[in-house]
């Protein structure tokens, strides 16, 4: 049996994880030279929520990717406004390990492999084409090509190609392929239908700032400075995708994140204002390039899918990520790939696929996000395990626990111990 | 399994975001041509969005006629014409690529009278371009008449004269077989030249019908051609002689390329003859009047209201005749 995945993020390595450790042959196109997309800026994990997710992952069987986040972290355990004890993964190391890994699990990776069409009979994808007109056959279809960009998404909703890290100009644009078998996206909308959110976080280039700023930062992983106060923009927090990071704080202060690079918690920030800040006088950008002037633009390609990450009207396509709903982060988009990974071999076999319950944070994220999806409202948040409207569901839920034991008790006791790491082929 | 894909001669170039653009109906663009997400299916390295926005909404400028001196006039036959035109470098440099074409009109006829021709040899050393013309109509018995030392109107450049293009750039270091017939020889010469440069080995099946003269053949003995001179056409199919020559060949050799150019009904024969297996390129014979994809001319219709605008629009030639509408 053979599974195809599309994309090349978190949510795509997670799948192929998964779907290999089920039993499928696993191969993944993915269009430009490196793996883990948006997660080569990323680096923020366990912080608040996620920390629950994170145990829950490896507690299912699908911990891979987290341990080698943990591994990869250069800080542990730090507190920045409104968030608790994050980790910071290095954002210049953790690509060629993921690759490494996914490799040696003998997942077949297809770089600089644009996919732009799919064929299909009925409700069934047949196989998917790339820009160079070539087929691929397979037996199950995992779509986990996000929801970011291209540029002239960016330009309509936003402030044009910003040089992101998806490098759409150079690599070519994503292609939809759950709209090319005709099934419609849904889109996130950042206020009153205005579509499409813009990417949270810039990355500054270390050598660019004071010195004093960074052996503070290497140190204990967070640095905040004060934002001139004829400069604070609250207005700025709501166009954000990472509503976790909208907080008045994110608007009076720069906060600065020891990810390898700098990592800028906002969208964007003029260079000029940002070089009136104390220490960044002579700062430039390194993610996106133009971060003077905007930010990736994301949400705009929503697949609609049942709880079991299918996508609805198809039998044999399924979805992850941010294709998948309005998350935010890797652990969301590790936590969606891992699910539909499985699920994509489970529907094959003609197994009944996986719905975690909603006692699991994991299930619960994905059935909420779901429903939330239906309402004009629910369009217009985020959904993530490290804060805003989800974070604050779990705290009342009583889901959110920094207990290892704890949530390995909670998965024992719903009999799902290692339940993604069984073969099934 | 088949896709088939678009593409737009014009895209990326000066003259690209074009009116199509301006009016909804860009070639490749989703944005473009009527959705307001990106689908970019036939995505060609620039966002054509993008530079339409830049540039404040507008397309850009259409190419323009410029006024060239004719340096030589050739009568070879009654009904053929060689002319060669002192050109501006730039435009010389511009239309060295196979399928490049011009609009050539006399600067005294209005512009109805804008003929299009392709170009048998462009020279961006000497400045000059030579074009091959055989009396047919109107427009060409007008050019006839031009003389040695005259001003020419010409308005370029064009690249979409031939179709699977990117065939003829991604053959490299086979075996291929060109087949022309007629005024055909003129526009398979650059595509020689580049399949030459290419590192193939290039084997030219020649129909001169109705020409006697064997204009062209210089260029063939230049880049190494095994030539074989045949009929190609009885009364509206493949000669039998033509048919044997091409099986042999094709059983004998590895072909990685088989370029036509000759009338649509050759090129239409020939599609059906080989039955797909090999890559296929040839000569685009769409009427064209603009050049611009504006007048009409060029836009072939086919099943479920597809509308081909052949004067820019690339295509594979097994999607030139499938599915269209002849009434």
């Amino acid at each position: 049996m053979k599974v195809i995945v599309i994309g090349g993020g978190w949510s795509v390595c997670s799948a192929a994880i998964s779907a290999a450790k089920a039993g499928a042959e696993v191969e993944i196109f993915e269009k430009t030279d490196m793996l883990l997309g948006l997660g080569n800026v990323g680096g923020i994990m366990r912080n608040n929520g996620r920390y629950t997710a994170s145990q829950e992952l490896i507690n299912l069987g699908a911990g891979d990717l987290i341990n080698i986040t943990d591994e990869y972290s250069r800080h542990k355990n730090i507190d920045f406004p409104g968030h608790k004890h994050a980790w910071l993964y290095d954002v210049n190391k953790i690509e060629p390990v993921v690759r490494r890994h996914l490799k040696e699990m003998g997942i077949k990776l297809n770089m600089i492999s644009r996919i732009i069409d799919v064929e299909k009979y009925k409700d069934e994808i047949i196989g998917i084409f790339n820009s160079q007109g070539e087929f691929f056959k397979g037996d199950a279809f995992i779509e986990t090509t996000g929801s970011t960009g291209p540029m002239g998404n960016c330009l309509r909703y936003g402030n044009g190609c910003s040089m992101c890290i998806l490098r759409c100009p150079a690599f070519g644009p994503r292609v939809s392929l759950s709209s090319r078998a005709g099934i419609a996206d849904l889109q996130g909308e950042r206020d009153e239908d205005v579509y499409g959110a813009f990417s949270g976080s810039c990355k500054l280039c270390k050598e660019s700032i004071d010195e004093n700023i960074i052996k503070e930062l290497e140190e204990k992983g967070v640095v905040v400075l004060k934002v001139p106060e004829e400069d604070v923009n609250l207005d700025k927090l709501k166009a954000k995708v990472c509503q976790q990071y909208a907080l008045k704080e994110f608007a009076e202060n720069i906060v600065l994140l020891d990810t390898g690079h700098v990592k800028l918690m906002t969208s964007y920030y003029p260079l000029e204002k940002l070089r009136k800040i104390k220490g960044l006088e002579s700062v430039k950008y390194i993610d996106p390039y133009a971060g003077g002037k905007g930010n990736s633009i994301r949400y705009l390609s929503v697949a609609p899918r049942t709880d079991d990450m299918r996508v609805k009207g198809m039998n044999n396509l399924f979805c992850a990520g941010e294709k998948s709903g309005l998350f935010v982060g890797h652990t969301e988009a590790i936590a969606t790939g891992a699910i539909a990974g499985h699920n994509s071999v489970r529907n094959y076999l003609g197994i009944t696929t996986l719905v975690l319950p909603k006692t699991t944070v994991v299930g619960d994220l994905i059935f909420y996000a779901n429903e939330k999806m239906k309402s004009k409202m629910g369009r217009r948040n985020r959904y993530t395990f490290a804060g805003a409207e989800y974070f604050k569901r779990m705290q009342e839920l009583g889901l959110y626990s920094t207990d290892d034991e704890e949530i390995k008790r909670r998965i024992e006791k719903l009999n799902l111990i290692n339940v993604l790491d069984q073969k099934l082929i | 399994m088949d896709y088939e894909f678009k593409d737009c001669s014009d895209a990326g170039s000066e003259y690209c975001p074009c009116h199509l653009a301006d009016s909804g109906e860009c070639i490749l663009c989703s944005q473009l041509s009527g959705k307001v997400f990106c689908d970019c299916i036939n995505w060609k390295g620039v966002c054509i969005y993008n530079e339409y926005t830049l540039n404040a909404n507008k397309a850009n400028k259409m190419r323009e006629s410029c006024q060239c001196k004719i340096i030589k006039k050739e009568l070879l036959e009654d009904n053929l014409v060689l002319f060669t035109f002192k050109v501006p470098h730039k435009l010389a440099g511009e239309l060295v690529y196979p399928g490049s074409f011009i609009f050539l009109r006399n600067p005294k006829t209005v512009e109805y009278y804008d003929t299009p021709i392709s170009i048998m040899e462009a020279d961006s050393e000497l400045n000059t371009l030579k074009v091959a013309i055989e009396k047919r109509g109107i427009k060409s018995k007008t050019l006839f008449k031009m003389e040695e030392g005259e001003n020419i109107s010409i308005k370029a450049p064009y690249w979409n004269g031939i179709l699977g293009l990117k065939n003829v750039y991604n053959a490299k270091q086979g075996t291929v077989v060109v087949v022309c017939r007629g005024i055909g020889i003129a526009p398979s010469i650059p595509a020689i030249k580049k399949l030459h440069s290419n590192g193939n080995r290039i084997i030219v099946i020649l129909d001169r019908n109705p020409f006697n003269s064997e204009f062209g053949e210089e260029y063939l003995k230049d880049y190494g051609a095994e030539l074989y001179k045949c009929s190609t056409l009885n009364q509206g199919s493949l000669s039998e002689e033509f048919k044997k020559l091409l099986t042999n060949i094709l059983s004998t050799e590895s072909i990685n390329l088989i370029h036509c150019d000759g009338p649509d009904i050759l090129i239409y024969e020939l599609l059906n003859f080989i039955d797909g297996g090999i890559k296929f390129s040839c000569c685009n014979n769409a009427k064209m009047c603009c050049g611009e994809g504006i007048c009409g001319t060029c836009s072939t219709r086919y099943k479920k209201h597809v509308v081909k605008r052949l004067c820019k629009m690339q295509v594979e030639p097994k999607y030139i005749f499938k599915g269209r509408r002849l009434i």
